[in-house]
């Protein structure tokens, strides 16, 4: 009997299939669609203080290799949103990742302390978002120092319940196992990584960005040996669990993150290049890949590239 | 396989249809279905969703009502100058069966997915009744193709300009109520298919649900990827996407999406409900 479950920071998880942040989860109908398509676990929109628009589009574009996005971060704000994750709760069977940003270190910690009555099981704080404004000045995560304070705020607010925290990490800060350690100081129960990597398409006709943002974070199978690299560098470093993420497509993407050291496995883009059941797909050719190789647990498979 | 990131094409004709209405013309021939949509990016402007047209002897247009930023700005460009098309994406229009009898109920520019519908169903000799509204006589857009093409026509404007003074869905209803009382077999549709203001829409669709007849309906909710990626354009609660399980939906699966009518969801993901709406 083959196991597919997994183990996230005290959660169990019937698969390591989660539906990444930004992608479908506007609302709990579209969390449930995408439970509905197989997802171990679902992680909403990012929540924010206020109702943002986000940016006009073109917002997300898409390529063979690789996605484009600046949707800027639109969101109902908190106060609304407090009712959608009552309803996610209320409707779905899997785990909710609740993931949060804001424009101030304080606010994470007001955004945060709003979503309380809702009983969220993980809080994913979006420290690494690369399509704002100058308004949140520089990214969180690319400072050591602000990502501290924020854990830390974030940990005293939900000081007293069983609220894991979670913090999304770019691979650009340049000393990324120090920031690592950093996190898992500061008390954070997980990471979750990569977000998208910064990047701009020009149109050559109109001599014009094409994201109306003009910059955008890139996605997808391109970005995935750069997501390899940073699991596996955190693995290194850090003892606890990993959200897993970047370009996977396949059951067999999938295991290569587990085997650089995932507990779990983030996919967005992929819904794009292989339709919404893609978490159905992915969990399958992980189960054959599994039968094949003769582990029982995907226990077994993770952090293995470690011991050669 | 549709193309999802801007392919910059000029325009090739414009045609003004009435003082706020015009029609784009390209010359670029792919695969799409009526009822199916493209995003059209106005370089440093926007992008926004149009439905495909197509006909005799034309590749694509669409055709486009001065109403907001991006129209108005689009309203404004030449032939010539480029705009980026993605597409095609969302479900299509089931095309009806040789020689049957259908109604297309289009209000406003909801005839502009309709009107290549028209094209394709008397293409297999298919009955085509379209019941168009608009506010005015120069609000009725096609109405030369579709006479072309052997449409019948039954035509209502709210100021009495031209047909029936008042709404066409009570062109419609009146029309259906008629045949059904009198059981003339030959006049009862088929399949109704129905595109423009959800109120209207939702008006549509129950008389058809009343009289037992199949129907397909467009529903437009707030684009932004449109191929499935980024949630906006979900129903409740259900959680299919407009763009893809959508925008064309059956009576059937209709009666499962509960915020048709009723409400849909802002840019920034907020529900906004309709004044009508109880």
């Amino acid at each position: 009997m083959i196991d597919l479950s997994v183990n996230l920071a005290g959660i169990k998880l019937k698969n390591p299939t989660i539906l990444a942040s930004g992608i479908m989860g506007v609302s709990a109908s579209s969390l449930k669609f995408v439970e509905e398509n197989g997802a171990g676990a679902v992680t909403i929109k990012s929540i924010g203080p206020t109702d943002r628009t986000g940016h006009k589009n073109p917002t997300v574009l898409a390529f063979d290799n690789r996605m484009v996005n600046a949707v800027g971060l639109s969101n109902p704000g908190v106060d609304t949103e407090v009712h959608i994750v009552k309803e996610a709760h209320e409707r779905l069977n899997v785990p909710l990742i609740v993931s949060i940003f804001a424009d101030t270190i304080d606010n994470f910690a007001v955004v945060a302390d709003k979503l309380l009555e809702t009983h969220p099981k993980i809080i994913e704080l979006n420290l690494s978002c690369p399509n704002t404004d100058n308004e949140f000045g520089k990214m969180f995560a690319l400072d050591a120092d602000d990502t501290r304070k924020v854990i830390t705020l974030v940990k005293k607010v939900t000081q007293g319940t069983d609220i894991k925290i979670f913090t999304k990490l770019t691979p650009e800060e340049e000393d990324f196992a120090e920031l690592g350690k950093v996190v898992e100081d500061a008390g954070a129960d997980g990471i979750t990584t990569i977000n998208t990597i910064f990047s701009m398409n020009i149109d050559i006709y109109s001599r014009k960005p094409i994201l109306s943002n003009a910059y955008g974070g890139i996605s997808g199978p391109a970005i995935k040996p750069v997501g390899i690299e940073s699991v596996y560098t955190l693995y290194e470093t850090v003892s606890i669990p990993i959200i897993g993420m970047g370009g996977i497509l396949t059951g067999e993407d999938a295991i290569e993150y587990i085997m650089a050291g995932a507990t779990a496995v983030g996919i967005g883009s992929g819904v794009y290049y292989r339709g919404i059941d893609i978490f159905q797909k992915v969990t399958s050719e992980i189960e054959d890949f599994m039968k094949k190789e003769g582990y029982k647990s995907i226990e077994e498979m993770r952090g293995i590239a470690h011991n050669s | 396989m549709s193309i999802d990131h801007p392919l910059m094409l000029p325009i090739k004709n414009i045609v003004t249809e009435s003082p706020n209405i015009k029609t784009f013309m390209f010359d670029y021939n792919f695969y799409a279905e009526p009822g199916q949509f493209c995003m059209i990016w106005i370089p440093g402007v926007d992008e926004k969703p149009f439905g495909i047209v197509k006909r005799e002897g034309q590749d694509f247009m669409i055709t486009v009502a001065a109403i907001g930023v991006a129209t108005k700005a689009l309203h404004q460009m030449k032939t010539g100058d480029k705009v980026g098309f993605r597409g095609p994406y969302g479900s299509s229009f089931t095309i009806p069966a040789r020689r049957s009898s259908i109604a297309l109920v289009a209000g406003g520019y909801g005839i502009a997915s309709l009107g290549y519908l028209a094209e394709e169903a008397r293409k297999r000799d298919v009955h085509v009744h379209l019941f168009l509204g608009a506010r005015t006589k120069k609000d009725l857009l096609y109405l030369e193709w579709m006479k072309n093409i052997g449409v019948e026509l039954h035509l209502s404007t709210d100021d009495g300009s031209e047909g029936y003074k008042g709404f066409n869905v009570d062109l419609f209803k009146k029309y259906v109520e008629t045949n059904s009382k009198f059981k003339v077999q030959n006049s009862k549709f088929d399949m109704v298919y129905t595109v423009g203001p959800e109120i209207m829409e939702m008006k549509i669709a129950e008389i058809c649900y009343a009289h037992h007849i199949p129907f397909e309906v467009s529903i437009e909710r707030y684009m932004k990827c449109g191929f499935g990626l980024c949630g906006q354009c979900c129903v409740d609660p259900v959680g299919w996407r407009m763009c893809v399980e959508g925008p064309v939906i059956d009576g059937e699966k209709l009666k499962q999406i509960t915020e048709f009518g009723k409400y849909h969801r802002t840019a920034s993901g907020k529900v906004e409900k309709y004044p009508w709406a109880k």
